[in-house]
């Protein structure tokens, strides 16, 4: 893991529940009212509750659900998360990771001139911004336009305009492109470049407004006859076009061209007029799916029943290619490659006139050289609101306006689950504990030796937490690790204002009593290090194992029985990483909240007050270092 | 900008200083006109030649231990850049004490070669050093040319005129870059050549606009105007700098 250590990892349960997310949808929609079967978590939980405090783990674990949990199974990946980064549901009450939740776009915008792109917009901007922003060709830093008058010095703020890179010296005059306004450049640009022919433009134009009157009257075709019509007068409409000096399109164009003809292909050679492939659904329609099934099965049928008998089936009509030019045709020149070897070894060009592969990734695919590189429009940033899957509450919302950092709804996790930090205890020269091993180096954690480390749980909700924390006596794996808890349950304190703090300070024995306790530095069995206004810190000792490197090296020269592949995997997958101490923490914490209206799901002993007794329990692993090879 | 001043007259004493116990101050033959901090560094043997207008921002530093140091007119050394190398990461070579510093100071333009033993390092004119750059001794950094923070340039390397060396790249030892090149990019970086004449168009939009059958847009004026805009928003700077300097050193408010 790449965090330094000490480190905390919380486990979101989602890795737990075996539902996957559309097989719950379904059964959600199905029957809204009632939860799915799963085992609730609070029973679970609290028999687990119960077995914990009697440490007698190991006896009862029949369902899965009381399996420790394992950070170092390979399934463990996916549900570890640094407790900041995790989102929590109100409706569910449950943790919420990456994969619990659903985003959705709140708003496109500019990260460079800020301005929100409208969402029908988006796609025929490319997902750029369709405004001034641009970014240099060569090494992809923004541009800036200025004027190059000033510096003839015609007059101010007149004249030609460029856009020009601050770090790399590169202005639109490498390839020769001044503008005219300092305002759209991109439209000015778009000008330029833009290299569909006069008659196609025209098309195209016609195509795309009046669309479905374009293709209505073609896809009416009833016959063979009219079709095969059709086509003849096709190659007259296409040879005037087919002027062989015609300079090639650009690619946008082509792309159009080609767009174009292909869609007519289309409905040309669907010959029946009931046929809806050519309607606006086009090939991925469901009704083309069931127009194809029905004619294979009825041609199959007809073959089969009535032999030739039937009418002569009409051959189906073929879709032939591009052709010409106007159709989209593109034929490669005759010495084009010549050209560019001969450009290529001219000594004004060499290796640093050529695009480099990230410079052309982005630009159109006829550029080789430097000098084929265009400003690239700056690529639009989204924001996201977040939901839960399974309730589709909203988590996180964002204000849609992108000069805002603000939100209007962020339920992160760590508002509702305490903060674990954790920190290795300082031996204490006089501890009463002489095997103590210093614990300055978390990297080199010498094995065999007890080592106490302080977990702090900072409560964030405004109300008083109970806690109970419970740990395998040994880490899974290879290594067995000792750790005890010393204190399992205690209680956090509410996040109250931080004036309570200075005011019970005076009068609070408890605190300076567990203060002087901490100066003391001998942690006791059953109670807490230290405690304050809103977190209480416990003591951990932890003994950590001996690494199995110098057992196992005789361990590894024997295994022949151990043939199946998945063992000698497990082995190696166990091998990476093996010295590093993670310890699993089960968390169980509840808490006295104001009853709610979702009182019933929740609530179980209800409180005369109008309180309902919440419950959350999950994972968490304390990374608390790497272990020594030897002694 | 208040620790800026325009030479004293100890700056401009050519003659070698006295050899105390710290170490060896250089010779400094100032122009009038340049400005120079008072923390900057001058040490070494070797005479150190400031030309008219350069600006020398505070704390940079000037070893001119192995050979002469020529900066010529109108440049900008910013803070903290280190000109030459410090007696003790130069490989060892000590500078013998029986040789005299070049004492006869010649014009800034004319190059004294001594090539046996001294290495004179040279930055032309309208150069702009960035801060924390380092130029080694040997280098020859021709004018208008721009050397970009944190940049360094090694031993014998040659910077063509009107060339940038961007932040951070490294021109290796007796490396030479070109005229108008620019430099960018991490460690040896990538090299561009600027446009310097007017360029041909965009192949893409020359297909435009045969395609359209429109005419071609107005040829763009060469890439030489941003260079030239570019020197004289340099010279201007320079200016604005000196007029703000000297009422401040000369006690007037105003």
């Amino acid at each position: 893991m790449s965090r330094p250590f000490p480190y905390t990892y919380i486990s979101c349960p989602c890795a737990d529940t075996p539902v996957p997310d559309p097989a719950r949808k379904r059964r959600s929609r199905e029957s809204p009212q009632k939860s799915p079967q799963k085992p609730p978590p609070e029973r679970a939980i609290t028999d687990r509750d119960k077995k914990l405090s009697a440490k007698e783990e190991e006896q009862g674990e029949d369902e899965d659900e009381e399996q420790t949990f394992d950070p170092r199974s390979p399934r463990s990946n996916f549900s570890l998360y640094p407790p900041e980064q995790l989102l929590y549901c109100e409706e569910c009450h449950q943790i919420k990771c990456s994969r619990c939740i659903t985003e959705e776009i709140v708003s496109w915008y500019c990260p460079s001139c800020l301005f929100e792109t409208p969402s029908s917009m988006v796609r025929s901007d490319g997902n750029r911004c369709g405004r001034n922003c641009f970014n240099c060709p060569v090494c992809t830093s923004p541009l800036a336009v200025s004027t190059i008058e000033n510096a003839t010095g015609n007059g101010p703020q007149q004249g030609p305009w460029v856009l020009s890179c601050g770090y790399c010296l590169w202005t639109t005059l490498d390839i020769g492109i001044k503008f005219d306004k300092p305002t759209n450049i991109r439209s000015q640009l778009q000008k330029m470049t833009d290299s569909t022919p006069p008659a196609a433009l025209d098309r195209s134009r016609q195509a795309s407004r009046t669309f479905g009157d374009l293709k209505h009257p073609l896809s009416s075709y009833a016959s063979i006859d009219e079709q095969s019509n059709a086509r003849g007068c096709d190659p007259e409409q296409a040879a005037p076009k087919e002027d062989a000096g015609a300079p090639p399109m650009g690619t946008d164009a082509r792309f159009a061209a080609l767009k174009n003809f292909y869609r007519a292909q289309i409905s040309e050679t669907s010959n029946s007029p009931n046929d809806h492939l050519s309607s606006e659904f086009g090939f991925s329609s469901p009704g083309a799916l069931n127009r194809l099934m029905s004619l294979y099965t009825s041609s199959s049928r007809l073959s089969g029943l009535y032999g030739g008998s039937k009418k002569p089936k009409s051959k189906p009509p073929v879709m032939r290619e591009a052709l010409t030019a106007s159709e989209g045709l593109h034929v490669a020149p005759e010495n084009n490659e010549k050209d560019i070897i001969a450009r290529l070894q001219s000594p004004e060009c060499g290796w640093d006139g050529m695009a480099s592969v990230d410079q052309r990734a982005t630009q159109s695919p006829d550029a080789r050289f430097v000098d084929d590189l265009l400003p690239l429009p700056v690529l639009l940033r989204t924001k996201r609101a977040k939901r839960c899957k399974s309730c589709k509450h909203i988590l996180v919302k964002p204000e849609s306006k992108p000069q805002s950092t603000r939100f209007r709804i962020r339920l992160i996790a760590l508002s509702y689950i305490p903060l674990p930090t954790l920190r290795p205890l300082a031996p204490s020269s006089s501890s009463a504990l002489p095997a103590m091993a210093p614990t300055s180096d978390l990297n080199s954690l010498p094995p065999l030796r007890p080592i106490h480390i302080l977990l702090t749980l900072k409560n964030h909700m405004f109300d008083p937490v109970r806690i109970t924390l419970a740990t395998p006596p040994v880490t899974p794996g290879r290594v067995a690790t000792k750790v005890t808890v010393l204190s399992p349950q205690f209680e956090i304190g509410a996040n109250s204002d931080v004036w309570d703090e200075a005011l019970q300070g005076a009068s609070a024995p408890l605190t300076s009593d567990s203060r002087s306790a901490a100066l003391r530095g001998v942690p006791e069995a059953g109670k807490v290090w230290d405690k304050g206004r809103n977190w209480t810190t416990v003591v951990l000792e932890v003994v950590p194992g001996t690494l199995p490197g110098s057992s196992a090296e005789g361990g590894d020269g024997n295994p022949n029985t151990e043939t199946n592949d998945e063992d000698v995997l497990a082995v190696a997958a166990s091998r990476q990483d093996e010295d590093v101490l993670e310890i699993p923490v089960f968390v169980h914490m509840d808490w006295d909240a104001d009853a709610q209206l979702d009182q019933q799901n929740v609530g179980k002993g209800s409180k005369p007050d109008d309180k309902v007794t919440r419950e959350l329990a999950y994972w968490m692993v304390l990374g608390v270092g790497r272990i020594q090879p030897s002694l | 900008m208040a620790t800026l001043k325009p030479p004293t007259n100890t700056h401009r004493s050519s003659s070698s200083s006295s050899h105390s116990s710290g170490p060896p101050k250089a010779p400094l033959k100032a122009d009038p006109t340049a400005t120079i901090a008072d923390t900057v560094v001058f040490q070494g043997r070797y005479l150190v030649t400031i030309g008219a207008g350069t600006v020398i921002h505070p704390r940079a530093k000037f070893y001119a231990y192995e050979g002469p140091i020529f900066v010529d007119d109108g440049c900008i050394i910013c803070e903290k850049a280190v000109i030459g190398a410090p007696p003790t990461s130069s490989r060892s070579r000590s500078p013998s004490p029986s040789r005299p510093p070049s004492t006869s100071p010649t014009e800034s333009g004319a190059s004294t070669p001594e090539p046996r033993k001294e290495i004179s390092t040279r930055i032309s004119y309208f150069v702009t050093v960035g801060p924390l750059t380092t130029v080694e001794p040997g280098a020859h950094i021709h004018s208008s040319a721009t050397i970009e923070a944190l940049a360094t340039i090694r031993r014998g390397a040659d910077i063509g005129a009107h060339s940038k060396v961007c932040s951070g790249c490294e021109i290796a030892a007796g490396g030479s870059v070109a005229e108008w090149v620019v430099v960018y990019g991490q460690g040896p970086g990538m090299r561009r050549k600027r446009a310097r004449g007017v360029k041909e168009m965009s192949p893409a939009v020359v297909a435009a606009s045969q395609v359209a059958q429109a005419p071609l847009p107005g040829p763009a004026p060469a890439g030489k105007v941003i260079e030239d805009a570019r020197l004289m928003v340099l010279q201007k700077e320079r200016e604005v700098l000196g007029r703000m300097l000297v009422p401040a050193v000369g006690g007037r408010k105003k």
